[in-house]
């Protein structure tokens, strides 16, 4: 069974080249990988959670000598948010892009992103995910720059090189690692990893590299311009996926290979930066003229949320209150990939009937494309944190870790970013339920309107109310 | 540890150095391009001095994979970061 | 060859990259910088010769600064539009304006800070004894990976996974380059001695490229620097002015584009569907394995980078008469 691991890479990868290959049918063979990728997702988190963690030794070299993949119930979990968005976000792409043109250079670009994601994601070697990085990074940039506009092309532009900048620092952080430890396989490095100059250094260098690809405060000025002008289905993963795999590796790098060097000190200035990113990102977001901007600097606000527990998690002594804690982060980013991708495809909607995403002309969309005003609703409740919704569930774990651990700077930005949250999301919605009456029909196209509706309800009611297996498949392995 | 091991692998620390200064406070797309280039070209000193044995000593062969594997990614984004650069200068000179 | 020969040799070496890297960055004009660049590249390649890194070597010239520089020189070329508003603004240096005194030094200070926290660490790595685990386990195995070259073996066999993602990155870029659809310029045709010079200078790229691909098994070589080569050749016929640059059109090129990904997808999931690990070779049929994917590795990467440097599809009609009309549209 643990061979879906690396069915998971291959899967899309295969689709990746038979999209080049035959432009023609490229829509069939698209949405035939994303229901085989996501299947696979599926059958790695049920044998995940029947058989607890999973490895993979690629070419059955032992792991050290050759390369070793893992899946836990994190990066499973992660693995089927990463099908779902992505599978959702390929119908809505195939309506999406009218030209054949435009559809034939997307698609493989498309599914090599899927690959990286699924690569990066299931990697237990520490070089191998620094290709990953790379690949993930490329296929990004070469996505956003697909808008073509002049605006698209200089945010892919500075989003590449800050993205090569970071994937420079990382890799002279693996150089020191091997230096020091002579083996890059993580497992063992969890295990042998002292206190030293050359852990610290590396630590520090791989964060740093981690936290410019995750646009953490200060770190995040690429990232409002780069998601605002990429064409929407890109927007949506960008935000939802991408900026996710750099955190998910913060968090492995953190709780997992150098767990036992991270001090108090280390993980307050993460815990700081995410504050800092909760109020600039809501502020900005508050502020925002346009949707697709109000989008991303959300983005980088509810990222903020995230370091958030890194502090809490530093405080807390192992045991039930640490795992409700990490259950809590694990939860609030899944919500966050889910709501962040539904509210970019819906704004994409309004987008391409429109011709604009200004929030003062807004008037009347709610009459006019229902649905997908309902998804921008849905995604909402999940930004803001509003019961049912995972992201509430997250945010009250967060509070509580707070207030365990005495620590209630973190509960007032937490307070603070909420209402802001609500006041923007709010202000949308405001403009979008005008009062004048449309005299046209409502307008509902499938392809378009079902991804984003469907992602939202995820977001807000499924997690929410079907979360209880989730603490415990974070059990496994953690 | 060998005189080789600190002289190349210093070097290549300031090499990284060298290149992160020009990232950060030039403009210019291309001299920025190049500055991450040297960063790479430092990061490969150190992993290379890391390989070293001593001459005639047969080297660790990982450390030459991970860099010829850095080489091939970092001719990629350069000339995906140029491509990029060059449609931006198409559009600006054509109004 | 005595050590102090060997320390002074050492010392000059570095002593003129870190010149040549200093220069190159700090130039004031684009097209030094590049030039200073490239031969910073070639020095680089010889320090890794006396590193005993020679495969490094080949593919650092060859990719490092051949490739690369190709690619960063047809970036540096002037249009006319530009050479006019060049030399209004030549007083005028664009990079300083703006950036004080006070950044300037901070910054600075912050990378000076960094390369002692760097060398800090890694004097500290060196001093420990080195770790021999991976090395001897990697001579141990080096008969059943097919190879007796130990960095192909690490490259095409134990870590055949890393490479198998890094030709889907040169895909990904590529894909991308293709997507902007700005071609480099069209070069003219060849005058005689051009000419004449890449009528034999192709085919002697053609023959090293697979001589490099088939002593990569035994020596030091590969896929990878076989490649870089072959690109170099497409790279000369662009530049002589061929349309074609000897890349096939349509659905044969997407083929090539697509070739080395393919074939190490198909010979890993095959394996992985006769119920051995993915890409884990028999080692028996390693050898013969590790070749065809290599080959199939090394026309992938050739007509990926050449494709690179064009930046668009060649235009399979173009006659000189269509060439000369690109080129006019390109003054305008």
């Amino acid at each position: 069974m643990a061979d879906v691991i690396i069915w998971l890479v291959a899967i899309p990868l295969v689709g990746a080249i038979a999209t080049l290959l035959l432009p023609r049918p490229a829509t069939l063979l698209v949405v035939a990988t994303g229901v085989a990728t996501s299947t696979a997702a599926g059958l790695l988190l049920y044998s995940v959670a029947i058989q607890g963690a999973l490895h993979y030794e690629v070419g059955g070299w032992t792991a050290g000598l050759g390369i070793a993949l893992r899946a836990d119930g994190l990066s499973a979990l992660l693995l089927m948010m990463v099908a779902l968005v992505m599978l959702a976000a390929s119908v809505y792409s195939s309506a999406y892009f009218k030209e054949a043109t435009q559809r034939e250079r997307f698609w493989p670009l498309w599914l090599l992103l899927w690959t990286a994601l699924n690569a990066l994601l299931l990697s237990g070697d520490l070089f191998n995910l620094y290709v990953t990085l790379e690949l993930l990074g490329l296929s990004a940039v070469a996505l956003a720059a697909l808008g073509g506009t002049h605006a698209a092309v200089a945010a892919a532009l500075r989003y590449l090189l800050v993205g090569l900048l970071g994937s420079m620092m990382f890799l002279a952080g693996i150089s020191l690692i091997y230096a020091g430890y002579g083996t890059l396989d993580m497992a063992q490095l969890a295990q042998t990893l002292a206190a030293g100059p050359v852990a610290w250094t590396a630590l520090a260098l791989m964060t740093a590299g981690l936290l410019l690809k995750t646009a953490l405060f200060p770190l995040h000025f690429w990232l409002p311009p780069a998601h605002a002008s990429a064409p929407a289905p890109v927007s949506a993963v960008l935000s939802a996926l991408v900026v996710k795999a750099a955190f998910y590796l913060v968090l492995r790098l953190w709780l997992d290979v150098f767990a036992d060097m991270v001090t108090p000190t280390a993980a307050n200035l993460l815990g700081v930066l995410g504050a800092g990113a909760v109020l600039w990102g809501s502020w900005h977001a508050l502020r925002a003229e346009r949707l697709k901007l109000l989008a991303a600097y959300s983005t980088v606000a509810q990222l903020g949320y995230l370091f958030l527990f890194f502090p809490l998690l530093q405080a807390l002594p192992p045991g039930a209150a640490r795992e409700l804690a990490a259950g809590g982060l694990v939860i609030l980013a899944l919500s966050h990939g889910f709501a962040k991708a539904g509210l970019f495809l819906a704004i994409g909607v309004i987008q391409q009937r429109s011709g604009h995403d200004n929030i003062q002309q807004l008037d009347g969309t709610a009459q006019r494309l229902p649905a997908t005003t309902f998804a921008i609703a849905l995604a909402g409740v999940a930004l803001i944190g509003l019961p049912p919704s995972g992201a509430f569930l997250g945010k009250w774990q967060l509070l509580a870790a707070a207030v365990t651990s005495g620590q209630w700077l973190w509960l007032l930005v937490t307070a603070i970013g909420s209402l802001l949250a609500a006041a923007y999301i709010f202000r949308v919605l405001g403009h979008a339920f005008g009062h004048r009456p449309y005299p046209n029909q409502p307008v509902a196209v499938a392809c378009e309107e079902w991804p984003a509706l469907l992602l939202g309800a995820t977001a807000t009611l499924l997690l929410g109310l079907a979360s209880a297996p989730l603490w415990t498949l974070l059990e496994i392995g953690s | 540890m060998l005189t080789a091991h600190v002289m190349y692998g210093l070097s290549g620390c300031l090499l990284v150095a060298l290149g992160l200064r020009t990232t950060l406070l030039h403009a210019s797309l291309l001299r920025r391009v190049l500055a991450i280039n040297v960063m790479g070209a430092g990061v490969f000193m150190m992993l290379i001095a890391v390989a070293y044995r001593g001459l005639g000593v047969p080297p660790d062969p990982v450390p030459h994979a991970l860099v010829l594997t850095g080489i091939v990614v970092a001719v990629s984004a350069t000339a995906l970061a140029l491509a990029l650069a060059r449609r931006l200068h198409a559009e600006h000179d054509n109004g | 060859m005595n050590a102090l020969m060997l320390l002074v040799f050492d010392g000059l070496l570095l002593l003129g990259i870190v010149s040549l890297a200093w220069a190159s960055l700090a130039s004031s004009d684009d097209r030094n910088s590049v030039i200073l660049f490239m031969a910073f590249g070639l020095v680089l390649a010889v320090a890794w010769g006396r590193l005993m890194a020679a495969d490094v070597a080949l593919a650092e010239a060859a990719i490092g600064a051949g490739l690369s520089g190709a690619l960063l020189l047809a970036a540096v070329r002037k249009r006319p539009a530009q050479m006019a508003a060049g030399r209004a603004n030549n007083s005028h240096n664009p990079d300083r304006t703006g950036v004080n005194m006070l950044l300037q030094w901070s910054v600075t200070l912050l990378c000076a800070a960094l390369a002692g926290t760097l060398a800090w660490a890694l004097l500290d790595a060196f001093s420990s004894t080195p770790h021999e685990t991976l090395p001897q386990a990697i001579s141990a195995n080096l008969e059943a990976s097919g190879v007796s070259n130990p960095v192909t073996a690490v490259l095409l066999n134990f870590r055949a996974y890393d490479t198998l993602l890094e030709l889907a990155v040169l895909l990904t870029a590529v894909l991308g380059i293709l997507a902007m659809g700005r071609a480099t310029a069209v070069y003219q045709p060849a005058g005689p001695i051009f000419d004449g010079l890449v009528r034999w200078l192709v085919p002697v790229l053609i023959l090293t490229a697979g001589y490099l691909l088939w002593v990569g098994a035994h020596a030091p070589g590969g896929a990878f620097q076989a490649g870089a080569t072959l690109a170099a050749a497409g790279v000369v016929l662009h530049l002589a002015g061929h349309p074609r640059i000897g890349l096939p059109a349509g659905f044969a090129l997407r083929i090539l584009m697509a070739a080395g990904v393919a074939v190490f997808l198909a010979v890993g999931l095959s394996l992985l569907v006769m119920g051995r690990p993915f890409l884990g070779y028999p080692p028996a049929w390693a050898g013969a394995l590790i070749l065809i994917i290599e080959s199939a590795a090394m026309l992938a990467i050739a007509a990926t980078l050449v494709l690179a440097f064009v930046g668009a599809f060649p235009r399979s009609t173009a006659t000189r008469a269509a060439s000369r009309q690109v080129r006019e549209e390109e003054a305008r």
